[in-house]
């Protein structure tokens, strides 16, 4: 009685504070295609006669405004985002409507997004609760003006015997990392920071040595000749060919390191592409192009994938007219427009579009990191593996811990995690 | 005698009736979250399922008190505050004494002083991590045109906790001083000129007259800061995540990482039980302390 | 030669230490004229100086509104907690209201981490229908300055006053008027502190401010927290901001001005 009482004192019971029919309330975090659906809403608006009011919160503190919300019955958002991270443990939790009934009686076509996307922010176990919003895959910023340099090829071929050309395999790229570091400039910058910057940096380098998360039975398959090597060449590089403090690197660290012209390369967010090319942010505007990371073979992508999906809660005020939304933003001529002001895009049909191609050369290299990319493990405890892998990763680029026995560790956790979500029998 | 009787039991009632307005609304908001988190504390509460199904008794103490992480990040911040409350009071004792003796600038001297007070500590930490940066920062350029090497200020396992607690006396050294400048303007002034009248040196009247008198204000701020500091939260979040390594690793941020990362609130509850527990103790320890003295 | 370096010292003890509090503050402001490429830019340059950081934060971002909301919900709920507190704390430190217990049980709440409190807060002020609204905002506020405000007072009510209220009751003051006029002036400097403090503390709450606000409540530490986008960190609009939202400082300087005179000189009135 008084547990029922107090739970629903505490969460169960509410009263809805939120929305007239007219508007939609949407929790956003601040990225740059928040600010692209910002520019377009007036249109949405004129068309349908619903009102958007769009909350921006900081992305990292966005899982804790979002909880309480989803806890109770009636919240005050209509439509949210989220974060491949918390996909499992919304599902699981139940606080995510399905789609699929909304998606069927529209004839929404979902098949017009990158399988991989939809695997990701799309449907769990065969059920829709997302349209992929944008990806933020991981990509290598590269220099071109080093790689066209002269002087710089010549040495190369001296030094290696091979030509100086943006990397094929893995093995290439760490030994351009090697021959870039030097007079004052560095092979490469790392964001070494906890949890997940290194998390999903180093995930890029597993993948480029051949190395997965886990097998099909979800036992974990960390502590490999993949993982070590993987974690080796991740210490060597933060320790040797990096800046000093890139153990410590957020990405945006990491990235004015970039922008300042003082690396020679950078794994990170896709998005990063759009902003090297802004003059108020970068000295190197022009100078830098992207690829997929590059894997053991030429032609093998070992990017990691990565993207938010709009989702409308169980708690929603309005859910029909959040479908209305999440319908017109996801339309292809909304997501043209705001691929178009540079953001990420989700869909082929954007990726193919001839006009958003003439405006950005990179789309089919964006188009090819997708398609050749690896998704980090989606389940209940996605954000304890980041935080556990994080911690561990850190300790040994810190020499606290070897690469073998922090790999071990994570190996440990993510098994014990892996068997209480049930994805391990 | 009667008299006497009927003055008490008026005080008395003085005395609730000027304290009930703010007992009633502390009720009315706080009391339930309390109750709801020890409550929480003795459940098998997740976010995954959350409900009281579950009675644990102290299985999540147990568990809490078994994870040499927990242990560890309960060390570090007993450190961490051990060395922001030192040196934010011995450095704000001498500033407020200082303004306390002058009469020009004064307000100007206040008015700087307040205003990192007036930041918030995510802004703190994103200005610092600017002003830090290893190869970019302002900090390590000057450091560097003066002769100094390069410092690895948040990158080291060593060097981050420091940075951290520099940091944090440059955001709150401030708040000591207006509190114990306050302390200091309250005094009253017949000893002081007694003792002029007797020939004390200026340290005989601060450890026999202000020191004494300005006890019972000084153990207030040192407990209200210390409270504060060991929730410090923000600062770790936006500067270090706790790394590099676990060198960072704050009790706070470690809660909110159980609770929110690990989705495990009642293992939450009975850590931030146990901080609780330490936090009085020290506050009774305190308490009887300074009632000794008056 | 001994006055006179009485009189310095101190001022260079203060001065030295202003500028080291000051030194990151002009940073900021340099900070805030320029773009993030000059901005990290070492050696440092000058770089085309402007004011484009101060229109970006009023035209891309609601920044009148968060500053107004910080502003209003910070003096609410501090005119609110002081009278409440001083009271509170006047009866713990004269008359022992509740004894030993009640006054550690009031702090007590204060003393667990807000973000096992945040989760319950929420589900109270759902249940009474105030989320996302100002008011649940200063009602939260006043739950975390009440408890610190009123233990901080206490200390300024102890010692030597109670003789001073006595000799104002043998000379025929009740109760009410030895506290508003003997006891409140007494602790005059010890108020205006507490309330500089509860000030301090509603402006700079982050954490109940996300849970609970809304788009039309967010306040400046919840907005500006949200320029550390994905993408990065806006660091010169951020600065910008940073610079507006000290300007309550400037406004309380004719105020500090008088009322730190002021309550010194009440001070030595006893």
């Amino acid at each position: 009685m008084l547990k029922q009482s107090l739970l629903s004192l505490a969460l169960a019971t509410g009263l809805s504070t939120a929305a007239h029919a007219e508007s939609v309330n949407i929790l956003m975090e601040g990225v740059p295609d928040t600010e692209y659906v910002k520019t377009l809403l007036p249109e949405f608006t004129k068309e349908t006669g619903i009102e958007v009011n769009l909350e921006v919160v900081n992305y990292a503190e966005m899982h804790t405004k979002l909880v309480p919300q989803l806890l109770a019955s009636k919240g005050s958002y209509s439509a949210i985002v989220v974060d491949f991270y918390w996909v499992g443990e919304f599902t699981k939790a139940g606080w995510l409507a399905p789609l699929d009934d909304m998606i069927k009686a529209d004839n929404f076509d979902t098949s017009v997004y990158v399988p991989k996307m939809m695997d990701l922010v799309g449907q769990v176990d065969g059920v829709t609760y997302m349209l992929p919003f944008y990806n933020y895959a991981m990509g290598l910023l590269y220099r071109t003006d080093l790689l066209e340099d002269e002087a710089n090829k010549a040495a190369y071929l001296e030094a290696t015997g091979m030509e100086l050309a943006p990397p094929k395999t893995w093995g290439e790229y760490l030994e351009q990392v090697k021959f870039f570091t030097k007079d004052g400039m560095h092979g490469v910058v790392n964001q070494g920071l906890r949890p997940d910057p290194i998390a999903m940096e180093w995930s890029n380098y597993l993948f480029a040595n051949g190395g997965e998360f886990h097998d099909a039975d979800w036992n974990a398959t960390l502590n490999t000749p993949a993982g070590v090597a993987a974690l080796e060449q991740y210490k060597t590089n933060v320790n040797e060919y990096g800046p000093l403090g890139s153990a410590s690197f957020s990405f945006d660290e990491a990235f004015n390191v970039m922008a300042q012209g003082q690396a020679y390369s950078y794994i990170t967010y896709n998005f990063f592409r759009t902003a090297i090319d802004d003059p108020s942010q970068s000295t190197v505007a022009g100078k830098v192009e992207i690829m997929p990371v590059p894997g053991q073979e030429p032609g093998v992508g070992a990017s990691l994938n990565g993207a938010w999906g709009w989702a409308i809660p169980k708690s929603s005020p309005n859910p029909e007219a959040a479908w209305t939304f999440l319908k017109w933003v996801e339309s292809k001529k909304i997501a043209k427009e705001r691929a178009m002001q540079g953001g990420s895009p989700t869909r082929i049909d954007v990726f193919d579009d001839a006009d958003l191609n003439a405006k950005f050369d990179y789309m089919g290299a964006m188009k090819d990191m997708l398609l050749t990319s690896h998704n980090f493990p989606v389940f209940t405890y996605t954000p304890q593996l980041v935080e556990v892998l994080g911690r561990e990763l850190s300790l040994a680029v810190a020499d606290e811990a070897t690469p073998a026995d922090a790999l071990a560790a994570v190996e440990a956790e993510m098994n014990e995690l892996a068997k209480k979500d049930g994805k391990q029998k | 005698m009667n008299q006497s009787k009927t003055m008490e039991a008026a005080d008395r009632r003085f005395g609730w009736f000027m304290s009930a307005p703010s007992l009633a609304l502390l009720l009315a908001v706080i009391l339930f979250p309390v109750f709801w988190a020890l409550f929480t504390s003795v459940h098998d509460y997740t976010l995954i399922a959350p409900n009281f199904d579950t009675f644990t008794g102290a299985e999540n103490y147990i568990s809490a008190i078994q994870d040499p992480a927990f242990r560890h990040s309960l060390g570090l911040t007993a450190f961490f505050v051990a060395a922001v409350v030192l040196f934010e009071f011995l450095l704000g004792f001498i500033v407020a004494l200082m303004l306390n003796s002058v009469e020009r600038f004064k307000p100007i001297y206040y008015g700087i002083l307040l205003c990192p007070l007036l930041m918030n500590p995510v802004i703190v930490g994103l200005i610092w991590r600017m002003f830090l940066h290893p190869s970019l920062g302002i900090v390590n350029y000057l450091l560097t045109v003066v002769g100094f090497e390069p410092v690895n200020w948040l990158g080291s396992t060593q060097m981050a906790i420091w940075t951290i607690i520099m940091v944090d006396i440059w955001h709150q050294v401030s708040f000591m001083i207006v509190l114990l400048l306050a302390g200091l303007s309250a005094m009253p002034k017949e000893p002081y000129e007694a003792a002029r009248v007797d020939g004390a040196r200026v340290y005989q009247s601060f450890f026999y007259i202000t020191l004494p008198l300005m006890m019972p204000v000084i153990i207030v701020t040192l407990l209200i800061r210390m409270i504060f500091a060991v929730k410090t939260y923000d600062l770790i979040y936006i500067m270090t995540r706790g790394g590099p390594g676990v060198a960072t690793d704050l009790v706070s941020y470690s809660i909110y990482r159980t609770a929110f990362v690990s989705l495990n609130v009642g293992e939450a509850s009975a850590m931030s039980a146990i901080l609780l527990g330490f936090i009085l103790l020290l506050t009774v320890y305190l308490y009887r302390y300074m009632r000794s003295l008056t | 030669m001994n006055r006179l370096a009485k009189k310095i010292v101190p001022h260079i003890i203060l001065t030295v230490f202003s500028l080291i509090i000051l030194m990151p503050l002009v940073w900021i402001v340099r900070v805030s004229l320029t773009d993030k490429l000059t901005a990290y830019k070492i050696p440092p340059e000058i770089g085309t100086l402007g004011l484009n950081n101060y229109v970006d934060i009023f035209e891309r971002f609601p920044f009148v509104t968060w500053f107004a909301n910080s502003f209003i919900i910070a003096i609410v709920s501090t005119a609110i907690a002081l009278p409440l507190a001083t009271a509170m704390a006047y009866s713990f430190a004269r008359l022992n209201t509740g004894g030993a217990l009640l006054r550690l049980g009031v702090l007590a709440s204060q003393m667990l981490p807000p973000i096992i409190l945040v989760l319950p807060l929420f589900g109270v002020f759902l249940f009474v229908g105030l989320t996302q609204s100002r008011v649940s905002l200063i009602v939260a506020h006043l739950s975390i300055s009440l408890p610190f405000l009123s233990w901080m007072l206490v200390s300024f009510f102890e010692g030597d006053m109670a003789r001073l209220e006595e000799a104002a009751r043998v000379d025929g003051a009740s109760r009410w008027q030895a506290f508003l006029l003997v006891a409140v002036p007494v602790a005059a400097p010890g108020i205006l502190a507490a309330g500089l403090l509860g000030f301090i503390l509603s402006w700079n709450e982050f954490l109940f401010v996300l849970v609970l606000s809304g788009p039309g409540t967010q306040t400046l530490p919840v907005g500006l927290a949200s320029l550390e986008t994905h993408a990065g960190v806006e660091i010169a609009p951020l600065a910008a901001a940073t610079v507006v939202s000290l300007l309550p400082v400037f406004a309380l300087l004719p105020f500090l001005r008088k009322h730190l005179i002021k309550g010194l000189s009440l001070g030595a009135l006893k």
